[in-house]
């Protein structure tokens, strides 16, 4: 089992590691949250479906674990920064496609995506993550967060939104003409 | 389609998890309307900057950490199969567990899914207070229920509030428990006649019987008494659950003598 499971799970390793640092956004924090996750994930492997994605299941898994490690530590997780912030409409002003700000966002450089991703709140960071850079469908999306498929949707166009303007506002303090290292 | 419509279609679009149908409308309409197409560029370009984003690679040591961690447990389970009689009781029950079917049933997986949903929540309980008794009262002004708060506090188990939840569209009693933060959730759902037995594969403790099933990671408990099926969720280990599931059990039946 164990090269099994070595096999069709550890081959996850980056991904967990790098959504892990996405959520803790400290690399000691995501390390341990990415072991935790691997031995619970080989503890259980046995109950793994063969035929599903095993990325989402590990991230399932993953995201449980970030959760319970920080209410242990007593920290506030998703509640306050979400606000209720998934009742927020998507309204027509969240970006105008083809404006002068569309094109700022070529001058964006990478830093500047970390940045505004870890600025996210939880929910929409998630979301985001696991769709656009993880590839997740928004069925495996919605099974990881344990949340309809609609939720997942509208959290999606909100982080999008949000990221956008971050990114917006960065390229700006810029000054535009700095082009991307 | 309208502009309305391609509006909330289009990060389905760019997702690609639009039907066939809907992308030749979306298609179709954006070659009439330039300010559509913009939008869909525009939401393209922002995918594709995500997308081109450099990930970390997970450090060389952490990988070989769990590898040692994997292994040196997978040898530890195959040593545990070789134990003389007297550890064969706790060899059996990890056996048990291991042996769990794959998916839980839906009232199960319901019942995690409360425990995730309310395990994100600062304060979960509608009722927050640490004595069972002004939590059994609140149930019976509440809902009419008669519920047994068990006490885990020896075990360093602390109950910290209580919560009226649906389950399977079911009224269920819910008491929220803390070990350190550690949540453990305790679920009492009314029985319907067909769950007096619940599927899944069987751990005897203490002279009864449990079905356990491991989900999204977190360990499941859960019993029916004909009238109630009693649910634990927990991050906890089995032997702890089991050790909460048999005190539920006996407080229970000792509220029924009386």
């Amino acid at each position: 089992m164990t090269e099994e499971f070595e096999q069709v799970a550890l081959v996850h390793l980056d991904a967990l590691y790098h959504v892990a640092l996405r959520l803790t956004r400290n690399r000691a924090e995501a390390e341990d949250v990415v072991q935790e996750t691997c031995l619970r994930a080989f503890r259980s492997f046995d109950r793994f479906n063969p035929g599903t994605n095993c990325r989402a299941w590990l991230f399932t898994i993953l995201r449980n674990v970030f959760l319970n490690r920080v209410r242990t530590r007593g920290r506030e997780v998703l509640e306050a920064e979400a606000g209720g912030l998934d009742q927020v409409e998507m309204t027509a002003d969240t970006h105008v496609g083809g404006s002068p700000e569309e094109q700022l966002l070529q001058t964006v450089l990478h830093g500047d995506v970390d940045r505004a991703l870890a600025a996210l709140p939880l929910v929409f960071r998630e979301a985001v993550m696991l769709v656009d850079i993880e590839r997740l469908s928004y069925r495996e999306v919605a099974e990881v967060i344990g949340c309809p498929i609609g939720t997942v949707m509208s959290r999606l166009s909100r982080g999008r939104a949000l990221l956008r303007r971050a990114l917006v506002r960065f390229a700006r303090e810029h000054g535009y003409v700095k082009e991307a290292e | 389609m309208t502009c309305a419509e391609v509006r909330a279609r289009l990060h389905a679009y760019v997702d690609g998890e639009l039907s066939a149908s809907d992308i030749a409308e979306l298609d179709g309409h954006c070659v009439e309307c330039q300010e559509c197409a913009a939008r869909v560029a525009a939401e393209h370009e922002l995918r594709q900057l995500l997308r081109r984003q450099p990930r970390d690679a997970a450090p060389p040591e952490l990988r070989a950490r769990i590898l040692h961690r994997v292994r040196r447990e997978a040898a530890v389970a195959t040593a545990r199969r070789w134990l003389p009689v007297p550890a064969l009781a706790a060899a059996a029950i990890v056996a048990a567990l291991l042996l769990a079917a794959r998916t839980p049933p839906p009232l199960i997986a319901d019942l995690v899914d409360k425990h995730i949903a309310y395990a994100e929540l600062e304060r979960p309980g509608e009722l927050v207070t640490s004595d069972p008794r002004e939590v059994a009262d609140w149930f019976r002004s509440r809902a009419g229920m008669r519920v047994t708060v068990p006490d885990y506090s020896p075990a360093g188990i602390h109950l910290t509030g209580a919560r009226l939840a649906e389950a399977h569209e079911r009224r269920a009693a819910y008491l929220l428990y803390e070990k350190g933060r550690t949540l453990l959730s305790v679920f009492m759902v009314p029985a319907l006649a067909r769950e007096a037995d619940l599927p899944g594969r069987r751990v005897a403790y203490r002279d009864h019987e449990y079905v356990a099933y491991e989900h999204k990671g977190y360990r499941t408990i859960s019993w029916s008494d004909g009238q109630t099926v009693y649910g634990l969720v927990s991050m906890l280990d089995y032997q702890a659950l089991l050790e909460c599931a048999d005190r539920l059990r006996a407080e229970r039946a000792q509220q029924t003598q009386l």
